[in-house]
């Protein structure tokens, strides 16, 4: 089994600013853990410190039970994939992927015998001798990954490693991460702020703001029951209808907001009298009436997906609200500028305070 | 004769716009080409008239009065044992700054990109300001520095007068290329294992390669045309621009030209070797 990674209480202060915030998350060995945000919110801070590139102002990082904290990148065992991928220009690939068994004074047969090994790996079998310029973007991403898994990591740690592909090559790479992962049962820390990226290949992701953690959990959890406000908007698409919270009973959260009194299970932590917001995935409302909330609209256009159809409405207000409604259920297809009423049940909605 | 007519006539009643057009057009080329052609002769004229005079019998360097073509010069030339030395002193000379000023530039350079806010300005400022002091000051103040710890002109100090500036050319060349260096690559060696000093030889040194090695030609130039800084520390040694200004003195005769023609064979006969090189090193991986 790999090595597990814990982070306590970690605090990062660059000069004036605070990267990150009394952050806490243990990984387990082996796991995929993905770690998502927009870009500033100090994910890759969180990185380097896993890394050891920078020693943390507070708290403590454990790798495999261990206090790493204080110590330097090659005292720990782990190997980082760069945003850029850093791979160097001027060396063969081979070179490239061997470059940590060198510096460990590994003799250069040996070396060239591992290269190949990992060149077939990475399945780019007979490349050994080319320059890294010469490879596709693709196969720049496998060769960076190969050089880091050439020195046997304990943990595997990626810097938004996709982020320079096309979609296409970047959702074929997921797979390929994501089976590779699976076949080293090496730990992955994955840095992304692109959210499908996070929710297809995570075992657990940590979803992180303006330096702070936001949740920790399965991507089904995460967009079920996102813990925030913040990840609510960002995991997904959602409808937001904001408000003051009436009362809570039953685990349930009455919110008065500008389309009447909506229902949905109350957040945690959840008071009478806060100011909050109603949250329902679009999958989530539908044309049906019986509904316990409901919300008078006028349907604006309908896009057809194939199995659901986008149903893009406004409320009375002026608001935009999404109803995503399957193809079987679509019955009576609204006409563009109809009124239309919008429902939603109160177990489906989610009432989450403002942060 | 016809042909040349022709052609500006072909020109005009291609243009739609007609003859005028076709002169306003044409006048800013013109100008442009008198130009260039004005450039180069302020550029090679008196390299093309020192060529000449070498190969002129006349005991000064000098094209008029033509007295009449030899290459007697040439052999005149092979036969100064006295320049002969003080070209040896040169090229000499010149390695050894390149030896000194090559470390030392590069290292002020490696030093100066760590650095950050009013601190690199002020190394920076300390470090060119050799180039800006002029070339007497820099000799004499080597002088009389020495001289405190009783050491005179001569050989060593000629070395030591000429990197203390030449260091700062081959600081600001790698600097240049320093600038470029995607930092990530040292992090990623870094992570990977490597030590300082690897990260120096396999992936820093590679990189400042070219930079280096046009800093090692440059800091040898700058040493062996250099004049005004070494008259003053050179003590009784006599390289080649100090042995050609004696010369003037004592009496030039066309073998200096023999000598200037020398070295401007050599170095374009090293500048097209090094472009041809270059060419088909690029076209290689291609």
């Amino acid at each position: 089994m790999s090595h597990s990674v814990d982070l306590i209480d970690i605090e990062m202060i660059f000069g004036q600013v605070r990267a990150v915030e009394k952050f806490s998350a243990s990984v387990e060995g082996g796991e995929f853990f993905s770690i998502l945000g927009p870009s500033g919110c100090g994910k890759t801070t969180v990185l380097r410190l896993v890394a050891g590139f920078i020693q943390p102002t507070a708290g403590r990082v454990l790798i495999g039970g261990k206090d790493v904290t204080g110590s330097g990148p090659h005292q720990r065992p782990t190997s980082m994939i760069f945003q850029s991928l850093a791979l160097f220009p001027l060396m063969p690939v081979w070179e490239n992927i061997v470059f940590g068994l060198e510096v460990r004074g590994i003799p250069k047969a040996e070396r060239r015998k591992r290269a190949e090994e990992l060149l077939d790996l990475i399945a780019l079998p007979g490349f050994g001798d080319r320059m890294i310029h010469e490879l596709s973007g693709g196969q720049k991403q496998r060769v960076a990954i190969a050089r880091a898994l050439a020195v046997e990591p304990q943990v595997l740690l990626l810097d938004e490693p996709l982020s320079a592909l096309d979609l296409k090559l970047r959702q074929h790479m997921r797979a390929e991460l994501r089976a590779l992962q699976k076949r080293t049962g090496v730990t992955f820390i994955y840095i992304t702020h692109d959210q499908s990226e996070a929710l297809a290949m995570s075992d657990r992701v940590a979803v992180m703001s303006a330096g702070k953690l936001q949740q920790i959990a399965t991507p089904r959890e995460l967009y079920a029951n996102p813990a925030t406000s913040f990840v609510a908007r960002f995991v997904g698409e959602t409808n937001e209808f904001p408000g003051r919270v009436r009362g809570v009973s039953d685990g349930i959260a009455a919110v008065e907001t500008r389309h009447g009194l909506l229902k949905g299970r109350a957040g945690p932590g959840l008071r009478a009298g806060d100011q909050a917001a109603v949250y329902v995935r679009p999958e989530a409302v539908s044309l049906e009436t019986e509904n316990d909330n409901r919300i008078e609209a006028e349907a604006e256009r309908l896009e057809f997906e194939g199995a659901v159809a986008i149903l893009h409405a406004k409320a009375q207000d002026g608001q935009a609200v999404l109803a995503a409604i399957a193809h079987r259920g679509l019955g009576q297809a609204p006409v563009s500028g109809g009124a239309i009423k919008l429902s939603f049940t109160p177990a489906e909605a989610l009432v989450l305070a403002n942060v | 004769m016809t042909m040349a007519l022709e052609a500006p006539v072909a020109a005009r009643l291609n243009t739609p716009k007609g003859g005028l057009a076709t002169i306003a057009e044409l006048l800013p080329r013109i100008i442009f080409a008198i130009y260039m052609i004005l450039f180069f002769t302020y550029l090679f004229l008196p390299l093309a008239v020192m060529t000449a005079a070498t190969f002129n019998t006349s005991k000064f360097p000098t094209v008029t009065p033509w007295l009449g073509t030899t290459l007697q010069w040439f052999d005149a030339l092979w036969a100064d044992q006295a320049m002969w030395m003080a070209l040896r002193l040169s090229v000499l000379i010149g390695t050894c700054v390149i030896a000194i000023a090559l470390p030392i530039g590069t290292a002020a350079a490696l030093f100066l990109t760590s650095l950050e806010g009013r601190a690199r300005t002020f190394f920076y400022a300390v470090m060119v300001s050799p180039l800006l002091t002029p070339g007497v000051a820099i000799g004499i103040a080597t002088l009389i520095l020495w001289r405190q710890a009783g050491v005179g002109g001569g050989l060593w100090l000629i070395i030591l007068a000429q990197s203390s500036f030449i260091a700062a050319y081959v600081m600001l060349m790698v600097i240049a290329r320093l600038q470029r260096f995607d930092r990530t690559l040292e992090e990623a060696a870094i992570g990977l294992g490597a030590s300082r000093w690897m990260v120096f030889r396999r992936i820093l040194l590679p990189y400042l390669k070219p930079s280096l090695l046009a800093a090692m030609l440059i800091a040898f130039l700058q040493s062996f045309e250099n004049y005004n800084t070494t008259l003053f520390v050179r003590g009784t040694e006599t390289p080649l621009t100090v042995f050609i200004a004696t010369k003037v003195r004592t009496g030039l005769t066309p073998a200096v030209n023999a000598l200037g023609l020398i070295l401007i064979v050599l170095t374009i006969v090293a500048a097209v070797a090094l472009e041809l090189s270059k060419r088909s090193r690029a076209a290689k991986p291609a």
